[in-house]
């Protein structure tokens, strides 16, 4: 059985590193600030995974994108997961063939299926990672798409069922409205989830602490705990939530 | 002496995480695609993402399967990872039968479990708990359980024990590496596995 991760998420945008609250974007500080406060060469120990996410407003540059990438990943021997507005097999080669071992796919999922599944095809379903964005309305769990910004009509449970259809590998599920917040994640949509949903699922949305890391991967359905909050974990942060985490006895890997 | 490795170019992807954990060790990396200019390497490695069947379609459009067939035969060492541990062997299941490199007497298929009822997930993506095989030079100087890094929904089942370098277990047992004389390979991923990683990569370059 798979040991649950701990997946730490940068968001990129021209040239710096944000915080993303509700979607908002907050400029946090460029390369040199990352590595002053997070030495991802000699903290990657603490996690297991890294994504990086271009969650550019403006017209991308993947080329500085992918340089990016190099170099923060430069000495993390860990699995590397792009994305960010891939709408081309071009971007997503580029991103394959600089570093990426997963894509992952948010808006593509809904509006270029057929992308998804060449991508699929080419290089399998455990390099696509489907990244869903969601809101609680009322009681209704609502999917939006375009960084947020455009409501499906579809409810979340119908919209999982369409993904697994899809063949992806990994479902990289996070909700909006806690989205940076710091209040922990909405473990209440585990059970929107298909009865027989069977993609390993990344937590994500929220986690502003070790506690909520905790409190995600302590929950069955949950494989990955995942955070984007660059404030919260600075330092030796990463290292101290995976510390408590298998304090807590989670099942993780030892290295 | 430093090793010159050539990482078997066919297309496969994504190279750079595995140049890069060779590079770390001191390695002189190349990757290298063109059948006749694969000599005078001291190792190869064999990567590989994506399904088996487009894999061999272009080693062999390359040339390519022949090759390392005949530098094994030389003795030069062979290391698969992943998709490319698969490809050593007599044939895989996915995307219709599939004729492999035939190196390691096996068959790749997919996980025959019911997710459904054991709650177990495919693919069987993270790291997991590989228990090595006595002697096993791949794992020289491991304990009796290490985490490697994987990501697959097909597993190798070896026709006998003899090559079985390292066993895992998701909702069966499955084999995670294989040695036999000079040819290696790894279910999970080495380059992606932090330190034991590094380690195991380490073993491949001195001791094969």
């Amino acid at each position: 059985m798979a040991k649950k991760r701990l997946v730490f998420t940068l968001l990129y945008q021209q040239g710096a590193f944000y915080l993303s609250r509700n979607f908002r974007l907050q400029r946090v500080g460029d390369l040199n600030w990352l590595n002053n406060n997070y030495r991802f060469s000699s903290i990657a120990t603490a996690i297991d995974e890294l994504v990086i996410l271009d969650v550019s407003r403006q017209p991308r540059d993947i080329e500085a994108f992918c340089a990016m990438a190099a170099e923060v990943s430069a000495n993390c021997f860990i699995p590397l997961t792009l994305g960010g507005g891939i709408t081309t097999l071009e971007q997503a080669e580029t991103l394959i063939r600089n570093g990426a071992d997963k894509l992952i796919l948010n808006t593509a999922l809904a509006s270029y299926p057929e992308l998804v599944h060449e991508l699929v095809r080419i290089y399998g379903s455990q390099c696509i990672v489907a990244s869903v964005d969601y809101r609680v309305e009322a009681d209704s769990f609502t999917v939006y798409v375009e960084q947020g910004q455009k409501r499906l009509d579809r409810p979340l449970a119908r919209y999982l069922d369409e993904l697994e259809d899809l063949q992806v590998g990994e479902l990289y599920l996070n909700c909006i409205d806690r989205d940076g917040t710091g209040q922990g994640y909405c473990l209440e949509v585990l059970e929107q989830l298909p009865p027989d949903f069977h993609l390993p699922l990344i937590m994500a949305g929220g986690a502003g602490n070790l506690h909520h890391l905790l409190a995600g991967l302590t929950c069955p359905q949950i494989d990955a705990a995942a955070t984007a909050n660059l404030f919260n974990f600075m330092g030796d942060g990463l290292p101290r939530a995976r510390a408590h985490l298998i304090e807590n006895v989670i099942y993780m890997a030892n290295w | 002496m430093t090793n010159k490795v050539a990482i078997v170019d066919y297309g496969a992807g994504n190279l750079r995480s595995v140049i890069r954990a060779l590079t770390h060790l001191g390695a002189h990396v190349t990757v290298q695609g063109d059948p006749d200019r694969l000599r005078g390497y001291s190792h190869f490695v064999l990567p590989g993402v994506g399904s088996f069947r487009r894999a061999m379609d272009m080693i062999r459009s390359r040339g390519l399967d022949q090759l390392l067939c005949e530098r094994v035969a030389e003795g030069v060492p062979l290391l698969g990872i992943c998709l490319g541990m698969q490809l050593l062997a007599a044939g895989s299941s996915e995307d219709g039968e599939t004729q492999g490199l035939g190196l390691i007497a096996g068959e790749v298929d997919r996980f025959s479990f019911d997710p459904a009822a054991t709650g177990l997930k495919i693919p069987h993506v993270g790291f997991d708990a590989v228990t090595p095989a006595a002697g096993s030079l791949l794992f020289s100087g491991f304990g009796q359980e290490v985490d490697f890094y994987f990501t697959h929904s097909f597993r190798l089942l070896c026709a006998t024990q003899e090559p079985v370098a390292a066993e895992a277990w998701h909702g069966e047992f499955y084999v995670a590496a294989v040695e036999q004389g000079v040819v290696a390979g790894t279910q999970f991923h080495p380059e992606k596995s932090q330190a034991n990683g590094l380690k195991l990569l380490a073993n491949f370059l001195e001791r094969f």
